[in-house]
């Protein structure tokens, strides 16, 4: 939590025009609109941070459950393409319908998460029990350069705006303005509330389904609850922020050290961390090159790579597959 | 030899068809009459235009064929291609740095460096002491690695100013934009050379497509004959990065899809026949990703990503219904 807050202090301080932590505290208390650092607050910065903490938290929290429900530390919505799938229809459905309005074609990124997310499963052998963590991260891969090679195609057609391009195919707070925070925090509360209330039947599922069916669960509907629950959290991150990759990665890992196995608080941590990092990605990237401006998709992706290598060459250890 | 014929006639095929359509439809006439001279149409479209996009998408197709059959081969499995494994996309990276620092350096000993970079810490990263690397490990570091290289490149692109960001974004795709006779000139002169060093080797390769233990038993230097190929598959996908960008996915369905038309047997064979292969996805997709939507032309990268993922699919799907995976 407290990590939280610097990273959304930070947010708010740090950028273009740097403003101070007392003149943050006088823009929420006493906001004088003939003061620009004051309007640079409230209406860029402040949404900026709510979408990263409403994508940042929900990336986190769908990799945890992910993870759990797969038992496969390579698995997060970016890699395995349903970020992309969210994204692919939001696109398309703007497309097809030459629809203006953001809200109603942002409802298109649940159907479009929830298809993808049923094909990698599906491809990714969940049928035959067990999916192979190589073989879910192989296929996740395809579907993902699938998906996203369709979305430039898409977005190429519309608009040569490179803007459009990195947001819809990268993934970055840019336009957090534009996009339809509000509805979609509701939606994240959703998915939130579904992954807690069904979080101790998934940890019974990874017991074994047989084990887990004799303390009464069915492993089917645990399954699709958790697949839910997944689609929620990803479509209302990629319609604030675009396909931000690796988050759902990197952050279980890290909240499973602070909690061991218990995945109500796994879950919860990994939100806040999910938010902190990707507000911390997303300052970062406003840095390093200003006035230019680094999508926090990249930063995401310059610290998950290496990453999923970690993971990746500790997954197969010796001659066999 | 009867797989080498069909093959050839694919390809002049997929040339004509390349050559005769998009923005402006020619007839076989025109483009006959615009190859012996004269200044037509057809000869502004042939000699400047179409001509040398076709012979860049034969030439880099090739040598991308080429170069994943070998890894294919090496590695004994059909997903190890230098582009899943981020080879290219190395090679990629290493000449839009270059070019965004301003360097005027030979682009293929640039995309040459950056590949071999690649390969090398694909290799590190796979590597356990006193294990043997599993061929699906450097499979998945691969894609790690390709995955880091993807967002460094976004990292080199930003620092662009507006235009030029966008056309090595487009670059960084794959794309065959603009290329002219230099182009075809250097990957055709670098694919012929490599093609020649490789010709030694292919007896080593069929021997190692016994299983090493065999090989060595045969008196073959394992561990020489690996790096050799190795070395000489990273460097034919470089000369093909270097004119046309990391076009994904051409090495990894080069080699399936040539042995299919061809019916190739043994090594030479079956290489002959991925970089035949090569040329022709090549060829076919730029035709498709430019002439696809009129007054739209996508890169080609686009096109093959949208050909090659569902194949990787299927793929994955035959090998574990044959339990490999």
């Amino acid at each position: 939590m407290l990590l939280l807050a610097v990273a959304a202090a930070l947010t708010l301080g740090i950028g273009v025009r740097p403003v101070g932590i007392a003149e943050i505290w006088q823009a929420f208390a006493a906001p004088d609109p003939n003061n620009p650092a004051h309007v640079t607050i409230l209406s860029i910065r402040l949404p900026r941070l709510w979408a990263g903490i409403i994508a940042g938290g929900a990336l986190g929290m769908a990799g945890t459950v992910m993870q759990a429900l797969t038992r496969n530390p390579l698995a997060d919505p970016g890699i395995l393409g349903i970020n992309a799938g969210a994204a692919f229809a939001i696109v398309f459905g703007s497309l097809l319908l030459q629809q203006a309005d953001v809200g109603l074609v942002a409802v298109l990124a649940f159907p479009g998460a929830a298809l993808a997310s049923l094909a990698v499963f599906l491809l990714g052998g969940g049928r035959h029990g067990d999916a192979g963590p190589v073989r879910l991260a192989l296929a996740g891969a395809a579907l993902n350069a699938l998906l996203l090679s369709l979305v430039s195609g898409v977005v190429v057609l519309r608009a040569d705006s490179l803007e459009v391009f990195r947001f819809w195919v990268v993934g970055s707070l840019a336009q957090a303005g534009e996009r339809p925070l509000m509805a979609m925090a509701a939606v994240t509360l959703f998915g939130a509330g579904l992954a807690l209330a069904l979080a101790p039947r998934i940890e019974a599922l990874s017991l074994g389904s047989a084990l887990s069916r004799g303390l009464g669960t069915r492993p089917g509907r645990v399954q699709a609850g958790g697949l839910l629950a997944v689609t929620a959290l990803t479509g209302a991150a990629v319609s604030v922020a675009g396909p931000v990759a690796f988050l759902g990665l990197m952050v279980p890992p890290i909240s499973r050290r602070i909690t061991g196995h218990e995945l109500r608080a796994e879950l919860l941590v990994s939100a806040s961390l999910g938010a902190s990092i990707l507000l911390l990605a997303d300052t970062a990237g406003r840095l390093i090159f200003a006035p230019a401006e680094l999508g926090a998709g990249v930063m995401t992706a310059l610290i998950g790579g290496p990453v999923f290598v970690l993971i990746a060459r500790r997954l197969l250890p010796g001659g066999q597959t | 030899m009867r797989g080498a014929i069909i093959l050839a006639a694919i390809i002049a095929l997929s040339a004509a068809l390349s050559l005769t359509l998009g923005e402006v439809h020619l007839g076989l006439d025109a483009l006959w009459q615009g190859l012996w001279g004269g200044d037509g149409p057809g000869a502004l479209t042939i000699r400047i235009i179409r001509g040398p996009r076709v012979a860049v998408a034969l030439g880099a197709g090739a040598v991308l064929g080429l170069s994943g059959a070998i890894f294919q081969m090496l590695l004994r499995n059909p997903l190890a291609a230098p582009d899943v494994m981020g080879f290219t996309a190395g090679a990629g990276l290493a000449v839009v740095a270059a070019l965004s620092a301003g360097l005027i350096l030979p682009m293929p000993l640039v995309a040459a460096a950056g590949g071999l970079a690649a390969a090398a810490v694909v290799a590190v990263c796979a590597y356990r002491p006193g294990q043997s690397v599993a061929p699906l490990t450097l499979v998945l570091v691969g894609l790690g690695v390709a995955y880091t290289i993807a967002a460094l490149g976004a990292f080199v692109v930003t620092r662009l100013p507006g235009p030029e960001a966008a056309e090595a974004q487009r670059w960084f795709a794959g794309s065959l934009a603009a290329r002219d006779w230099g182009h075809a000139l250097q990957v055709w002169g670098i694919g012929a050379v490599l093609a020649l060093a490789l010709v030694p080797q292919v007896r080593a390769l069929e021997l190692l497509d016994l299983g090493s233990d065999l090989a060595g038993g045969l008196g073959l230097r394992v561990g020489r004959a690996r790096w050799l190929l190795a070395l000489t598959g990273v460097l034919l996908a470089a000369a093909g990065v270097a004119v046309a960008g990391p076009i994904p996915f051409v090495a990894l369905m080069a080699a399936p899809l040539g042995a299919r038309l061809a019916g190739a047997r043994g090594a030479t064979g079956r290489l002959a026949a991925a970089a035949g292969a090569g040329a022709i996805i090549t060829v076919l997709a730029d035709l498709a990703a430019r002439a696809a939507i009129p007054g739209l032309q996508l890169p080609i990268g686009i096109m093959t990503g949208i050909l090659g993922a569902p194949y990787l699919l299927w793929r994955l799907s035959r090998e574990m219904e044959k339990g490999e995976l």
